[in-house]
């Protein structure tokens, strides 16, 4: 708060001079905790509970502009809380993690010792010695969380967020702020309830090691440390992308602006509205002037989850879980190969048994599917807030998660053969360098379309072109490609006399016309002067909106079998998410044509000698 | 394209004719030993016939390949645009920006440094915008990747 000057930032991390004790005494926690070391200063001041909390009637007026951590003017670039004005001066103390996680830790301990601690009571016999030994390693495992909490200790300085690790060796991670490319808050239940959070951050680097993770600070910590972190990353230079959502920030709409309604009260009527899009409000615009819903999904949305396929799986995996336990307990308490084969013999004897069994697991998938997306996306929530987009979801274990919006580059609108019966979608975002993009990369889960659509011209930006269709060779090869393996397979049943195998085939390759058909219905390609899109896939259908800037190359191919059809696979190489989107079997010149009207200055100079044809007519 | 390039390819053609003709004669010899029941008498009595028909038809092509890729192999760099064509039967066209070029590595392989051939590889942030120039002289190469090295340099666009 003193020092806002960049160039002081106290000494350097492994200097001799560190202001914070560097080795505390591990078996009395007690005394090394001086002033500022405490989660102490954090708390006077005017900082409220940040408006990302859990529960939902506070995320209305009760915080009203000033009620943020330093949110007083917005600056020129409109960001509210300027360096320095935070309890992260540019001189950070050291911190350490909320004492409160110190409950926790031994829980999340206790399966790991269960075992051993039963063996050592079997084995002790239950005699007040083993009991001890119980006692000592309980204990053991309490001060080694202690000690564990007790020297680690986190600081904001200047431009960088230093980890050090004081435990058996000395290790200090340097997290440069700019490298921060997203920070992701979740709340597992046990959190919850001492209302701590973990904060990680996403650095792009790759691998876990490389990221930084907070486990646990308390809720008002996360938010406020979100904030500064997010603050620091959003002084460089600030660029949005064209086709600019800073626009429609400025220009929500007038009726949501003032909030009349909490936020909680819409979103409960939600709750209770079965008819479709009456609480998700697109761009409805909350109190703070930083922050914006782009999206809510109301819960009685919920009930699409088992239509996208989504932990379909999990009663096996549950069940494999089950049996993988079985094994180890069977192992544990010596079970002889005798009993285990009586076992299965009684189960055997019973076929009825196995059956009902697996009819029960069958007709859990989807229920139990439906209860894990709903226990994952519950209360879905995708706000707008300086510069980046935070995506807020889950039941038990609250997950946070933001984007930096300039590296968002697009959008991809997924949907299965069952959605696109009923006409929903998900959302996730392309954006470069973010891993773990499938559950980060998020931004709706099955959600009507016209409401994703919305929601993604809002938070990213709209296309703004019909997709056009691509010629009708593509038909053709995609019909081929649904068919002709099946009936290659049926025909090599068949000669080798396989009956079951050839019937089973055939109608596998009479289910290919429709498939094929539908395939071909799906391709298409467009561009509309900022993004450009690709869609593709059946069972899976997949559109890719993604932005001109972020094309960083093309690759066309032409097989043999599409040369002959006068067709070819443009792939856009993008910087982001899979990193290339395809354009499959465009006609030759429409393909072409295609590349060149996304980024002329690459493919024009070079069409005369491949494709003559397209470089007349076009320019 | 090197011409000693042609070379590189007729290798590398053989070796992948050896691999397939290989493969073929232990299937035929597997399929001949083995008298497994679910295969018709008539497919395990001819199976000599496999490698033979894979002999005769890919011996052929291990001639044509080497000289209908010399053919089709082109790569240019104008206007700051990496522009590279490869494949025979299948064909492939990269257009790599300068400006979006990561990094530029040269290498050279066991056989390629017999025939002083290098291989250029030039990555962006997308495998679908980086491409591979095989079978260049090893000098053009080195200026290739040097220049292109140089002009990434100062055309470096951050958008990605």
């Amino acid at each position: 708060m003193t020092e806002p000057g960049p160039g002081q930032q106290g000494p350097a991390p492994s200097g001799p001079g560190r202001p914070w004790p560097a080795r505390p005494e591990p078996t009395q926690p007690g005394p090394i905790q001086p002033g500022p070391i405490q989660p102490g200063p954090i708390q006077p001041g005017p900082i409220q509970p940040g408006p990302a909390r859990s529960e939902p009637a506070q995320t209305g007026p009760a915080q009203s502009g000033s009620a943020r951590p330093g949110a007083g003017p917005p600056g020129p670039g409109g960001h509210p809380v300027p360096p320095g004005a935070t309890p992260y001066g540019d001189a950070g103390t050291p911190r350490r993690l909320s004492p409160r996680v110190l409950l926790i830790d031994p829980i999340r301990m206790l399966p790991g010792l269960l075992l051993p601690l039963a063996g050592v009571l079997v084995a002790g016999g239950f005699s007040p010695a083993s009991f001890g030994w119980a006692a000592l390693g309980v204990a053991g495992s309490v001060v080694y969380a202690v000690v564990r909490w007790a020297t680690f200790t986190y600081r904001v300085t200047g431009d960088r967020l230093e980890l050090t690790r004081a435990l058996i060796s000395r290790s200090v991670r340097t997290i440069p702020l700019e490298r921060v490319r997203g920070i992701d808050i979740t709340t597992p239940p046990l959190h919850r309830l001492l209302r701590l959070a973990v904060l990680k951050l996403d650095t792009g680097a790759g691998g876990d090691e490389q990221e930084g993770e907070l486990d646990a600070l308390t809720l008002e910590e996360a938010e406020n440390l979100r904030a500064v972190l997010l603050a620091r990353r959003a002084v460089t230079p600030f660029h949005r992308p064209e086709g600019s959502p800073a626009a429609t920030e400025v220009t929500a709409p007038d009726g949501a602006a003032h909030g009349g309604t909490p936020d909680g009260v819409a979103r409960g009527a939600a709750g209770q509205a079965s008819g479709q899009a009456s609480g998700a409000v697109p761009g409805r615009a909350s109190e703070h002037h930083d922050e914006r819903v782009v999206g809510r999904v109301p819960r009685s949305w919920l009930r699409y989850g088992p239509l996208s396929g989504a932990y379909l799986l999990t009663p096996f995996a549950l069940l494999a879980g089950a049996v993988g336990l079985a094994f180890q307990v069977s192992g544990e308490l010596r079970v002889d190969a005798r009993t285990a084969r009586a076992a299965f013999a009684w189960v055997e004897a019973h076929p009825a048994l196995l059956v009902a069994a697996a009819v029960l697991l069958i007709l859990a998938m989807p229920v139990a599917g439906g209860v894990m997306y709903a226990v994952f996306n519950w209360d879905f929530t995708l706000r707008t807030r300086d510069g980046y987009l935070v995506a807020e979801r889950g039941l038990v274990t609250r997950r946070t998660v933001s984007l930096e919006r300039r590296r968002i580059r697009g959008y991809e609108l997924v949907d299965g053969l069952i959605e696109r019966r009923f006409n929903v979608v998900r959302l996730w975002a392309v954006v470069t360098g973010l891993g773990d993009s499938e559950t980060r990369g998020q931004l709706l889960p099955v959600a009507p379309r016209t409401f994703a659509t919305a929601v993604a011209s809002d938070a990213v930006g709209p296309l703004s072109a019909p997709l056009r269709p691509h010629p009708p060779q593509a038909r053709r090869r995609r019909l081929f490609r649904a068919i002709a393996p099946w009936l290659a397979v049926a025909a090599a049943a068949g000669l080798l006399g396989w009956e079951v195998a050839a019937l089973a085939a055939l109608v596998l390759a009479l289910l290919g016309i429709p498939l094929g058909l539908d395939r071909y219905r799906s391709l298409g390609h467009a561009y509309d002067g900022t993004r450009l899109s690709v869609r593709s896939g059946s069972l899976r259908r997949a559109q890719a909106v993604v932005e001109r800037r972020a094309v960083v190359g093309w690759t066309l191919r032409q097989t043999v079998f599409q040369r002959t059809s006068g067709v070819l696979t443009v792939v856009a190489g993008v910087g982001a998410g899979t990193g290339g989107y395809p354009a499959i079997d465009t006609g030759q010149e429409q393909g072409v044509e295609f590349a060149a009207e996304v980024t002329p200055d690459w493919i024009r100079p070079f069409l005369a000698p491949q494709a003559q044809a397209g470089a007349a007519d076009t320019q | 394209m090197s011409r000693r390039a042609i070379v590189l390819w007729l290798i590398e053609s053989l070796m992948g004719f050896a691999v397939f003709f290989g493969g073929a004669l232990l299937l035929a010899y597997w399929i001949g030993r083995s008298d497994w029941s679910a295969l018709p008498g008539w497919l395990s009595d001819n199976a000599w016939l496999l490698p033979l028909v894979v002999g005769v038809v890919t011996a052929p092509l291990v001639i044509i390949e080497p000289l209908w890729r010399y053919a089709v192999h082109r790569w240019e760099l104008s206007g700051d645009v990496v522009y590279a064509r490869s494949g025979w039967l299948s064909r492939e066209w990269v257009f790599v920006p300068v400006s979006r070029i990561q990094t530029v590595d040269k290498a050279q392989g066991w056989f390629e440094r017999a025939l002083r051939l290098a291989t250029v590889e030039i990555r962006t942030a997308s495998h679908a915008g980086s491409s591979t120039i095989k079978g260049l002289d090893y000098e053009v190469a080195a200026g290739f990747a040097a220049e292109l090295a140089r002009r990434a340099q100062e055309l470096r666009d951050d958008a990605t």
